[in-house]
């Protein structure tokens, strides 16, 4: 319908043109950049050689597969970003629940409580947990005590996998909240009113009637979460130690010290395609039980 | 809507609000600590505080982030609604493409290809080069969220509306819109949130002159990231707490985040 | 109008008043600067005034020393910083301009002068070059000091934390300490090396006895053997927060730069630790950076530039940078102005012998920098 098409271009116009401009036009650039030869300095050759031609190479390409560690390191911080996702869901999704239950007047309150502390810095944060998990606290001391008490070596939560995982968790929670919070208000009590009439247990009344309901929810949360954990490296910089590096770290190492702008071009791009890819299945997979409920 | 809540989920909520609280309360509790190492805990003073207000290179920063959040929040919470909107409602194939891109970029890929690009039309660099960079990520947040939310929305209203001779637009406001507030909030407040505390875009897209928080204290990581960031921090947060209840007073049913 | 409505446009209205008030404090703080710029420069031609864009390293300037300049100068200073040499030239690279003044390593130097993003000094404004002693002049990255002045120097030494060492029974002289595993995972978990390949490798190959400045595939692969199999012992690479660490207890022994070094042995008596932080320059020889003061081709204010380098070659105020952070010293004239404790250790001020065996790192070409990256990446994920 001719009203209908208009109110697409009307409505999608002003954002879809926004992010041609300031996103598809610079990732353009570095598409590009990807298939160029590394400046001679540093940066980029130019795209036009001396001679006249498109100084183009899939050498980047080449680099990429043929060195297996490249593949290893995308594969773990996938399971760490799994691992995150997870986490963060089980850590979510109960909040949410409690918020949603609660009585309009504390809704707000409870809401904003969940997005305060992020109002603050995320370095002074970091640190925060730096201490926090350090060898003088109290948790450290707990955990090395009961390990203590089996026989065990002390473990240093500092600089390890465990500590990024932590605080990758951490880092992401309020964006796995929101939207399933966004979601789960609008549930209708109603249906598990019915449910319960019809003789339901709790947990039942959970798995038929709320989960499937606020799917679009927990995708949207995992979404938020997964794909920018996948790729992040300030926090692995920051608490990784030697063991807990992800692809992020390997990206920004191209860009400053390698100099090596069309490597780090390239696995920028197969980590966008990754976790791209991996969402639009998952997508794929969360689709039909919607329809068959 | 009273619901009973079980046990367990108080119990729940209750950890995870722990969680989320116990790294601000270091941050707060440091910010009296007399000591310029953020480590242990020496004894206590304000001196921080009094420290923080003569120096201007923060406080300007601080200054600038706040601006640069408030602008890409509201910027991108229109065209982020509009997008989210647009994506639920019709069948299209690029705009998705583009509004969940921005999120899957590592951001330092962002930064340079962005940098590269204001470089090339010659723009200068500066608050307003971050806060066009910012907005550009921020809104594939609002859009997912909303478009969360009106997949789980009645459509049945709008068809009565509709029917009832409203205008597409008049339905949209009067109908879909409020329906979708709560989504569209959180949109902003995530949109607040990642601006407010990015640092590779901004580092990238800062220029020579333009500093915001997150620059001014990773300048700071070097050698010891002094308690006055602490304080700056807790300031921050109650600056933004008091914007919050300065808003809710003046606009009681914007923070309806429930209907 | 439904309610929601009317509520997000009184908080729009009130936002936007909010932001043109934040908005017109900041106009008004620059118009008077420019106002006094303008009035100043026509009255005093001779002395250069204005703003100064300082692209310059963390912590690598006294406040009291930007202070005096802009009082003496009626300028204004907006100082950005970086933590890596890395990290400032991706930044121009990438097209960001607009500096005056740039503090790059040498080696970092290197490849500006080769890109030719550095503009000629004026040698005949900077009377008090001659402050600067021989031999830290005319060096062969910079003949005859075209395009640089030296402005402080570093070393990258092993620092420890006394009382914990001595528990454990090492006395760390040299870089055994780091690579040799017997002895480094004996601080098992409590060591950390700095999260850079220049000086990791750099260290490795003094270790191993080879010239840092190699530029042999072996020599690369030889020295990314030792790493990889000291890196079990090390408990992170870390540039940023181990001053703290080492300052609060919690790291042992590091990887690290003298001045870093300086700091977390002062931080720790401020903070009544009973322990110290020695610094010790490793008998095998250590690496040397130089940082230099350089002028951008795209300098807005070259007459300022200028006035600020040699302002920075007078005596007492290049003296306040070793002070506040322990750095080492080219210029002469400052020596007098240097606190004993700073002039005495051996880590900041070497010795002739100990000088002997430090190392300048020279710029490393692209392919050899692609095969580090390689290794690097290797050491990391491994």
């Amino acid at each position: 319908m001719a009203t209908d098409n208009k109110g697409k271009w009307l409505v999608g116009g002003p954002p879809l043109a926004y992010l041609i401009i300031f996103f598809a036009i610079p990732c353009l650039l570095m598409l590009v950049a990807s298939a160029r030869a590394p400046g001679e300095f540093g940066g980029l050759a130019p795209l036009v050689a001396d001679s006249g031609k498109l100084n183009l190479t899939l050498a980047s390409y080449a680099r990429f597969f043929a060195s297996a560690i490249y593949l290893q390191l995308f594969g773990k911080s996938l399971w760490y970003a799994l691992l995150t996702t997870a986490l963060c869901l089980a850590i979510a999704y109960p909040l949410s629940m409690l918020i949603a239950a609660s009585k309009k007047k504390y809704r707000d309150l409870l809401l904003l409580l969940v997005i305060l502390p992020f109002w603050s810095n995320f370095l002074i944060r970091v640190y925060a947990w730096m201490i926090i998990l350090g060898p003088e606290w109290a948790l450290a001391r707990i955990i090395n005590g009961v390990l203590g008490v089996f026989g065990a070596e002390p473990v240093t939560l500092m600089f390890s996998p465990f500590a990024v995982i932590v605080v990758l968790v951490y880092v992401h929670l309020p964006f796995m909240v929101l939207p399933l919070y966004a979601n789960l208000e609008k549930h209708d009590p109603a249906l598990l009113d019915a449910a319960q009439d019809l003789g339901a247990r709790p947990w039942q009344r959970f798995w038929y009637v709320t989960w499937p309901l606020s799917l679009p929810g927990v995708f949207a949360g995992a979404a938020l979460v997964f794909i920018p954990a996948f790729g992040i490296f300030a926090v692995p910089d920051l608490v990784g130690g030697t063991d807990g590096i992800m692809i992020g770290n390997v990206i920004k190492q191209q860009f400053l010290e390698t100099r090596d702008w069309p490597f780090g071009s390239v696995l920028s791009i197969v980590l966008m395609v990754a976790a791209l890819g991996l969402t639009a299945v998952a997508a794929l997979a969360a689709r039909p039980r919607r329809n068959a409920a | 809507m009273n619901r009973r809540i079980p046990a367990w989920m108080w119990a729940s909520a209750a950890a995870a609000y722990l969680f989320l609280y116990a790294p601000l309360l270091v941050v707060v509790v440091f910010s009296f600590n007399d000591s310029k190492l953020n480590a242990q805990w020496v004894g206590f003073t304000t001196a921080w505080y009094v420290k923080l207000f003569h120096n201007e290179e923060m406080l300007l920063a601080a200054r600038n982030s706040l601006v640069i959040a408030l602008l890409t929040a509201m910027a991108s919470t229109v065209l982020g609604t509009m997008a989210g909107f647009v994506m639920h409602r019709y069948k299209t194939r690029v705009l998705p493409v583009l509004v969940l891109a921005p999120i899957a970029i590592p951001e330092i890929l962002m930064g340079v290809a962005l940098l590269m690009f204001f470089v090339m039309i010659n723009m200068t660099l500066g608050l307003v080069s971050i806060t066009l960079a910012h907005i550009a990520f921020c809104i594939g947040y609002v859009a997912i969220v909303v478009r969360a939310r009106l997949a789980g929305m009645d459509e049945s209203l709008v068809e009565a509306a509709r029917d009832c001779g409203a205008t597409p637009l008049a339905a949209f406001r009067y109908i879909t819109l409020p329906l979708i507030m709560p989504g569209v909030i959180a949109g902003a407040l995530m949109a607040f949130t990642l601006s407010i505390d990015d640092f590779v875009i901004t580092f990238f897209t800062a220029g020579a002159s333009a500093s915001t928080l997150p620059l001014q204290i990773y300048s700071m990581v070097k050698i010891a990231v002094t308690p006055e960031v602490n304080a700056i921090s807790t300031l921050l947060l109650l600056l933004t707490l008091l914007l919050i209840t300065v808003a809710t007073k003046i606009a009681p049913g914007l923070l309806r985040l429930n209907r | 109008m439904s309610f929601p409505m009317r509520d997000v446009l009184r908080f729009a209205l009130v936002a936007t008043a909010a932001l043109l008030l934040a908005a017109c404090g900041k106009k008004e703080e620059a118009a008077p600067v420019k106002a006094e710029a303008k009035t100043e420069s026509k009255a005093a031609e001779a002395k250069p005034t204005g703003a100064l864009n300082l692209y310059n390293w963390n912590d690598y300037i006294a406040a009291e020393t930007i202070e005096r300049f802009a009082k003496e100068f009626g300028a204004k200073v907006t100082q950005t910083y970086f933590s890596d040499n890395d990290e400032m030239l991706a930044k121009l690279a990438a097209g960001a301009s607009g500096y005056d003044i740039i503090v790059p390593t040498s080696n970092a130097m290197e490849l500006m002068i080769k890109k030719g993003d550095l503009q000629p000094i004026d040698k005949t404004k900077l009377p008090n070059l001659k402050n600067i002693r021989a031999e830290f002049l005319n060096t062969p990255i910079d003949p005859d000091n075209k395009f640089s002045v030296p402005y402080a120097y570093s070393t990258t030494i092993i620092g420890y934390n006394d009382k914990q060492m001595k528990k454990l029974g090492i006395e760390p002289k040299g870089w055994e300490a780091i690579f040799d595993p017997k002895v480094a995972c004996g601080v098992k978990g409590k060591l950390t090396v700095l999260d850079s390949p220049d000086e990791v490798f750099s260290a490795a190959f003094i270790y191993l006895g080879i010239d840092p400045n190699t530029s042999s595939a072996e020599d690369y692969k030889k020295a990314a053997d030792a790493i990889k199999k000291a890196k079990p012992c090390w408990a992170a690479f870390n540039s940023s927060s181990y001053i703290k660490e080492m300052t609060a207890g919690n790291i042992w022994l590091a990887l690290g730069y003298s001045t870093d070094m300086y700091q977390a042995d002062r931080n720790a008596q401020e903070a009544k630790q009973d322990f110290r932080v020695v610094s010790v320059l490793p008998a095998q020889g250590a690496v040397m950076s130089v940082d230099n003061m350089v002028i951008h081709k795209s300098a807005p204010n070259a007459p300022l530039a200028h006035a600020f380098i040699n302002f920075m070659l007078d005596g007492k105020n290049s003296s306040e940078l070793s002070n506040l952070i322990g750095s080492g010293n080219a210029n002469q004239a400052a020596m007098a102005y240097i606190k004993p404790e700073v002039k005495s250790n051996q880590a900041v001020f070497p010795d002739a012998e100990s000088l002997k065996k430090l190392h300048q790192l020279r710029l490393l070409s692209s392919e050899m920098r692609q095969l580090r990256g390689q290794l690097w990446t290797e050491i990391k994920v491994k």
